[in-house]
């Protein structure tokens, strides 16, 4: 698998997408792992990769409830760069890899929330007169503010993901299928699940 | 359906937008009580700017079901309901729109959907299982969404009756058992191909990991969410197929 | 034992305490203590569809809530008591057996107070009435979920 830059043009939009999705607009299942995972490989020419990485990832995300106020991981970023992590290494070795990669992008992205939850409520406070008016241009402009700020925060956690995955990948692929290719004595396709 | 309504429904899709620990999700029940309130400004402009401010107050509940407190809280700002009666509701509403949203989506529909398109891959029933999982999954989602704001609008302060009268509190219970014996299903199948294992015995396993978790989930499924209930039943799963002659 | 969490929360009955606390700690009852909602039946009926079958949910006033204390603690269920504000639990602590946990779950944003962690916000006034209670052998934490790390009131200040 290779990614070209147009490629990774489209996971970063991809990525900005689904994390935009999780909480903002419009909330329609793109941000569940399996879901964030599968177009990332389809975009990768990958699906093996993205069904696979999704499936493992989306069985964490099953015991999350995102209730209230509690701050819960953002798997659909961390999916993405997951999959690239994941892709074209001995399966049995990156996906392990990858699914760990995944859990600490997705609470890094549970923290992100918390500090935009936290620049609304800045913004909250500087249009107060506004508010207490009940001018409807101050609330759409609360709202345009606070879902552009999550476009940049799922943007800016997708770019960081994509970018650790595509360094990790350069250290664990050759390493973990020479290792492979040690225990098969010789090197064959690479063992892939079923998917 | 008019267009204020219509407005109103797409503007809840982004009802989270602007959320924040100081309104939860107030500012986009602002935004979307907007359209809903234009006939008011031209009656009673005093009582639709005391009714837009009211309306981007501290609001939360689930954002789904979040069409329901909306649709009430304008027909009662239209119905004249006094300004602390009106208070009362928006601080009551919440309690039942969240919990009720909470288990009828995120515990109940979101795994049997996530689950049903899992199983749905590992039989190689091919990669559509996924948009058409999630095609229907918002169908769902927004005829719920349009149902909501239909509700809230025609029972205003009486929205506690129409609810309780309605299908949301029955069949919330189903979506949760359908998502343990779901969820029980596809773990095993999940494990099975991923590990590209036999498919007999995933089939076995998913079969009595199901059935167990739906068993079990009558008398525990308090105390266990679906995905440890799944884990337990997986492991008594395996140990029933493993001695199996 | 049975009354295994006294909480604060403005939202009162919702997800995070149904959901959140109630299933891992399989909780047979809520007590909602509000001398308003204790008497008005609409508030009532709104709030019981909020709570699964299998949990029971009883409303008081502060003045049966203290009077009830000792009965509830006596449940064979685990049950949880819930108030909207820090004045009811303190007026709920002053009338009835001492509370030994105290949680805030819940105060949100009001004129008057200030940002204390992102779900709690507090008044220099209810702030002082929560060292009241820790003084009186309470032991006052901010928590949301059972799963997040109890914050102690002396780091709200």
């Amino acid at each position: 698998m290779t990614a070209t830059w147009l490629t990774l043009g489209m996971l970063l939009i991809w990525g900005t997408v689904v994390g935009v999705d999780l909480v903002s607009f419009p909330q329609a299942l793109l941000s569940r792992p399996l879901v964030a995972s599968a177009g990332a490989g389809f975009l990768l020419g990958d699906p093996v990769s993205g069904f696979s990485v999704g499936v493992v990832l989306e069985l964490f995300a099953l015991d999350v409830l995102p209730v209230g106020a509690a701050r819960y991981p953002d798997y659909g970023p961390a999916a993405v760069g997951a999959v690239v992590l994941a892709g074209g290494g001995p399966w049995m070795v990156t996906l392990g890899l990858a699914t760990l990669y995944a859990l600490l992008v997705a609470g890094l992205g549970g923290w992100s929330l918390q500090v935009l939850r936290r620049a609304n409520g800045r913004a909250l406070q500087r249009s107060a007169a506004g508010l207490a008016a009940g001018q409807s241009d101050t609330v759409s402009a609360l709202l345009a503010r606070g879902i552009a700020g999550d476009v940049l925060r799922s943007f800016t956690l997708t770019g960081i993901a994509l970018a650790l995955a595509l360094q990790a990948r350069q250290i664990v692929v050759p390493v973990a299928g020479a290792a492979a290719c040690r225990r098969a004595s010789g090197c064959r396709t690479p063992n892939r699940s079923r998917w | 359906m008019n267009r204020g309504s219509l407005r109103a429904l797409l503007r809840l899709l982004a009802v989270q937008g602007a959320w924040s620990y100081e309104r939860m999700t107030g500012i986009g029940m602002g935004y979307a009580a907007e359209p809903l309130l234009e006939d008011l400004q031209a009656s009673d402009p005093a009582r639709h700017a005391a009714a837009a401010v009211r309306s981007a107050g501290f609001f939360n509940s689930h954002p789904y079901l979040a069409g329901i407190a909306l649709g009430a809280l304008v027909r009662a700002e239209y119905d004249q309901v006094p300004a602390n009666q009106l208070e009362r509701l928006r601080a009551a509403l919440p309690s039942p729109l969240g919990a009720l949203g909470d288990q009828l989506f995120w515990v109940g529909l979101v795994p049997s959907v996530m689950s049903l398109i899992m199983l749905g891959l590992a039989a190689g029933v091919g990669w559509w299982v996924l948009p058409a999982g999630l095609l229907g999954f918002n169908l769902f989602r927004i005829a719920t969404g349009v149902w909501g704001l239909h509700t809230g609008l025609r029972s205003g302060a009486q929205v506690g009756a129409a609810i309780g009268d309605s299908w949301l509190p029955r069949w919330t219970p189903r979506f949760g058992r359908m998502a343990l014996l779901l969820v029980g299903a596809a773990l095993p199948v999940v494990a099975a191909v991923e590990l590209g294992g036999a498919t007999t015995v995933a089939r076995w396993t998913a079969g009595a990991s199901g059935l167990a978790v739906l068993g079990l989930s009558w008398r525990l499924e308090t105390r266990f969410s679906p995905l440890r209930l799944s884990v337990l039943a997986l492991m008594m799963a395996i140990v029933l197929v493993g001695v199996w002659p | 034992m049975p009354v295994i969490l006294h909480r604060i929360d403005d939202r009162m009955v919702h997800g995070q305490v149904v959901v959140g606390w109630g299933q891992p700690l399989a909780v047979g009852f809520i007590v909602l203590v509000d001398d308003t909602v204790a008497v008005n039946q609409w508030e009532q009926d709104l709030y019981r569809m909020g709570v699964p079958t299998e949990i029971q949910l009883y409303f008081a006033t502060v003045e049966e809530a203290a009077r009830d204390a000792a009965r509830w603690r006596e449940d064979p269920r685990n049950g949880i008591v819930l108030m909207g504000d820090v004045r009811t639990m303190d007026a709920y602590c002053r009338l009835a057996l001492p509370v030994a946990r105290v949680n805030l779950g819940g105060i949100h944003q009001k004129p008057g107070r200030t940002q204390r962690v992102p779900y709690v916000f507090l008044s220099p006034d209810e702030f002082a009435v929560l060292e009241g209670l820790a003084a009186r052998g309470s032991i006052v934490t901010a928590q949301d979920l059972p799963s997040s790390v109890p914050i102690p009131l002396e780091s709200l200040r």
